[in-house]
This record gives structure tokens, sequence and C-alpha cells, in this order.
């Protein structure tokens, strides 16, 4: 039996402030697409440096194809940071055929027309946009086809086409046996290439699961979002029927409810005063967010 | 454009070769030609004066060894902490390159472009002085390796400092010490342990060799005893430098 791409036990990596991961234990087998989702500070990129071999981690134990030797791993694996450093005098060519030569593989044909990037190969990297810059750094991570590949805020800085192209990239690698572990809060990105969602809080994980089950604990739930002038006591809200949680929001509160006839005139009951207090309500039918928001008790967005 | 470019051949590349990150490095370097020119006539504003004005070979010796150890170890230094700081160090260190070779590459980049100063810094003074041919030579290659044992040292700055200001502030600390045990300020005393200390750093040798091309009476010092400290002092840089890479990279992980 082939061993798991990645598994981490007991995984710790924390600072003098007590910012940082951990314990965490993980797996990710083959082909799997496991993503870490936390609000800002909550540990993701300390743990992907972690698990990417790029962090000492202080406790516990990361085997990458069932060694623990980050040395025997890196020709496996391929990390896309968020910084998009390259040798930015020379052309994007260059420094993608410097990253296949630093992993003894060929340049994949066509990879720079597959990243949008085939009419200013040639051009110096400091010509680039951020954008342009992020998807180079992405195709340097995909040349020699990697076993594993580590993705922090993949999605930062591209465009409509260019999220589309990881997708479809993800998609496909995935069905050649990749592995792959991002960390990000864009739940849409994550709803569309995970098959399990891992969600991190204050440096711990508290939830890894198929995000279909993640998904489907949702269902029949709506997401009711208030926004108030002044304090509502939030107490009068958890009372009405059927809600799950209530979280203050900067100008407000999200409300997590089963779905029934006469939910939101009971909330809006509960707010009283609808006409001094109540600026703005929306609801919709909830997604990863909210099943962060659910069991986390805490909102994705901080 | 774009079909031209999906046909386009882009093959394989070893890494120690060109492609690898010394020649990427270095090609980065040729096409910051601003940048360059600065730093190719940075030694000739110094050494031009020197050269030419009679001064004092004892002290045109000094400036001209300052500036080589200032040259080799700036460069480096200020370079690798700017490179941390934008990431590089970061995507170089999860790469399936050895620490030793980052170090050596990183090294050997900015090595090439200081020996090109250092180069036109011995042509200056060749023209000027007209030293013996052997000489010459031992002067040159005794730069180089001047310049290698301080780029190692810049190099061993960075693995401890996360900002060029930081790094120019340390190698300033470092570098001072250096020099006044080399004796460049007050001579080498001729037995004790300032004697023995001079011998183990390569500033003393280098300003000893300068004072000889400017018709100098140096204290100590021949063509042969210059051209092997230059082959030490060039395995030494480059030894440390290979030393260095892993913790250059682990700083900060």
């Amino acid at each position: 039996m082939a061993a798991l791409a990645l598994e981490a036990e007991g995984v710790l990596r924390r600072y003098r402030n007590g910012r940082g991961v951990g314990p965490v234990s993980l797996r990710l087998g083959n082909g799997e697409v496991l993503a870490l989702l936390g609000p800002n500070g909550s540990g993701k990129t300390t743990l992907l440096r972690c698990l990417a071999t790029r962090s000492r981690i202080r406790g516990g134990e990361v085997r990458w194809f069932g060694n623990p030797d980050p040395a025997r791993a890196r020709p496996r694996l391929a990390v896309v940071f968020d910084a998009t450093a390259h040798v930015d005098e020379v052309s994007g060519e260059e420094n993608l055929r410097f990253f296949a030569g630093a992993r003894r593989a060929p340049v994949t044909p066509g990879l720079l027309v597959e990243a949008g990037l085939a009419e200013v190969g040639g051009e110096q990297v400091s010509n680039y946009s951020y954008g342009m810059r992020r998807r180079l750094v992405i195709a340097e991570a995909l040349v020699g086809d990697p076993a594993l590949l580590v993705l922090d805020e993949p999605t930062l800085g591209l465009d409509v086409e260019g999220r589309r192209w990881l997708e479809t990239v993800l998609h496909e690698r995935q069905r050649r046996g990749l592995s792959t572990l991002l960390g990000t809060n864009d739940t849409s990105f994550v709803e569309e290439v995970a098959t399990r969602v891992g969600f991190l809080v204050d440096g711990r994980l508290v939830a890894d699961s198929p995000l279909a089950e993640l998904l489907a604990s949702v269902g029949g739930l709506r997401e009711v979002s208030l926004r108030f002038r002044g304090d509502v006591d939030l107490e009068r809200l958890r009372a009405v029927a059927g809600v799950h949680q209530v979280v203050a929001s900067s100008d407000g509160a999200l409300v997590l409810a089963a779905q029934r006839d006469g939910l939101v005139a009971d909330l809006l009951g509960a707010v009283g005063e609808l006409d001094r207090l109540l600026i703005d309500l929306s609801i919709r039918e909830p997604r990863l967010a909210e099943c962060f928001l659910q069991l986390t008790g805490r909102p994705l967005d901080g | 454009m774009a079909e031209r470019a999906a046909v386009r051949p882009l093959g394989p590349v070893g890494h120690a070769g060109p492609g690898g990150l010394w020649w990427l490095e270095l090609r980065a370097s040729v096409r910051r030609r601003r940048a360059l020119a600065i730093k190719l006539l940075f030694p000739l504003v110094l050494a031009v004066p020197l050269a030419l004005t009679g001064a004092p070979q004892f002290f045109a010796a000094m400036l001209l060894t300052v500036l080589v150890a200032m040259v080799g170890t700036v460069g480096t230094g200020v370079s690798l902490t700017r490179a941390r700081g934008a990431g590089w160090l970061d995507r170089l260190a999860v790469l399936p390159l050895g620490g030793w070779r980052v170090g050596l590459e990183l090294f050997l980049a900015g090595w090439v472009v200081d020996c090109l100063q250092a180069t036109l810094l011995v042509l200056v003074l060749e023209a000027a002085q007209r030293p013996d041919p052997l000489t010459l030579l031992s002067t040159w290659l005794l730069s180089l390796a001047t310049l290698a044992f301080s780029g190692a040292l810049g190099l061993a700055v960075a693995t401890l400092t996360d900002n060029p200001g930081e790094a120019m502030l340390v190698l300033a600390v470092v570098l001072a010490p250096m020099l006044f045990l080399s004796g460049l300020f007050t001579g080498v005393p001729a037995s004790g342990p300032r004697y023995w200390v001079a011998q183990l750093l390569p500033f003393s040798y280098l300003q000893n060799a300068f004072q000889l091309v400017l018709h100098g009476n140096p204290p100590y010092g021949s063509d042969p005893q210059f051209l092997l400290a230059a082959a030490v002092f060039l395995l030494v840089g480059a030894g440390a430098a290979a030393a260095l890479g892993w913790p250059l990279l682990a700083r900060g992980s």
C-alpha cells in the first residue's frame, strides 16, 4: 500500500507571543485536496510552512511519503508561498527553466501558454503585474509533476481567468494522483477544488471532514445577516426558535438558524424598534463560511 | 504569438550550468546596467587618484584594501538580506537543492561581479605604476581571494540579519576589528598575537601586496607568499560559503 503523501502527528510551532499552530494532526492521501480555512492569525501559513518543509517544528512529527526527512521529500514537493519573488531581471521563461533544472525535470511544453503567459514569457519578470507573477509562481510549482503541492493563498492576485486555469489544473492533476494542501479563505475556490476541508482556530484543527459532509451539515439552515444602528441584545436573538448560532459582527449580527416559516419575522421581532435600529437584512443559503461559523462559533472573516 | 511560444522547446537544464542559480543571478546583475556601471566605476573613483598622485604607499594600500573588503562584504550581505525580505530565499529553501549548493551559487554570482571591480582596480594600478608582472598577477589573484573571503563574511552576516540596514551595521562591527587586527591602520607587529592573527586574515597580505605594486617597501610578503595566500583564502571563502548555505536558508524558518 502506497504511503500517504503527508502525515502530521501533533505538529507544534508556537511563537513567543503564543501565536502559531499546534498541536495539529492531519493526513493527506494521494489524490486528495485538503483546504485549510481559518481567520487571520489562526495559523494557516505557519502550519503550511511546517508541512512544506520550510519551518522547523517544535514538537510532533511530519512524514512525507512515509519518510520524516524533508530533504527526501523536496524532489516530489512543490510549494507556492504568498511571495512572488523571482530573479526579476531575467525572463519568465528563464525563471521557469531554473525551477525545472532545480527539480531535474524538463519544462512541460505549453505550461506558460496554459498559465496565460505565452506572450510575455520572454519578457523580464520585472515588467510583470502582480497577477502575472502569481501565475508564473504557480507554473513553476507545476514543473516536474510534483506528487505533493502546498499552496498558500493560491487565488491571491489571480483574475477570473487565472482562477479558472488553477481550478482546471488542480482537477487534472488530482486525477493523475497529485495531493494538494492549500490554505485560503476563498470559500468559493475551496468548494470548486477541495475534497476535504479543515478548520483552523487559534492554531488548532477543530474540524477535518469531506467537503460534501460539511456542506450537508448546514443543509436546511439559513444565514441571516442583520445590520443595526446602535446596540441590540443578542440574547434576544439567541432565544428565537431554531437559532443555532448568533455572532456579533462589526455593525450587527450573523444568525445561523434552521429554515422555517416565520423565522425572519421572529428575528425582527426580537430586534424590536425596527424603524430606529435596523439598517439592513440579508438571507442566504449557508455554504462553507457558515459551516465554519456553526462549528467554531466564529465568523471566518474574523 | 501564443502558438509560436507553445511550440518553442524549453529543454531540461541542469542547475550547475547555464540556467543554474549562479548563472541566473549573474545575468540579472549584468542586466542591472545602471547599478553595474556604478559598481564598476566606484573603485576607480578611489583607485585612480591614489595610483596617479603618489600618495604614501602605506595609506594608499590601506585604502585600496578597505575598498576590496567593503566591495566583497557589503555586496553579498545586502543582496542576500534583500533576497530574504522579498521571499526569494524562502522559495529556494523548499527546492531540492542542498543548502551548500544554494550558498555556493549565490556567493559565486556576487563574487564574479566583484572580481570585475577588482580587475579594473588592478588594471589602473598596472597602467599607473608598471609593477613587476608577477607582483601584479599575485596582487590580482590575492584581491580576488580577498573578495571571496569578504563575500563569505557578507554571507555569514546575512545568516544573522534580516534587512540590508541591519546587515550594514553588523558588517561594520565585524569588519572594522578584522581590518585593525590585519594591521591596516598601524602596521603588523613583528611578533606576538597580533602578528599571528594578521597571518590568518587576507587583508594584511593584500595591503602588503598593494604596497609592493605601488613600489613601497612592505614589512613582509613576497610574490610566492601572496600566491599561496590567494589559493588558501579562495578555498576558505568558497568552503565557508558552501557551509553557510544551510544557516542562510534556515534563518527565519
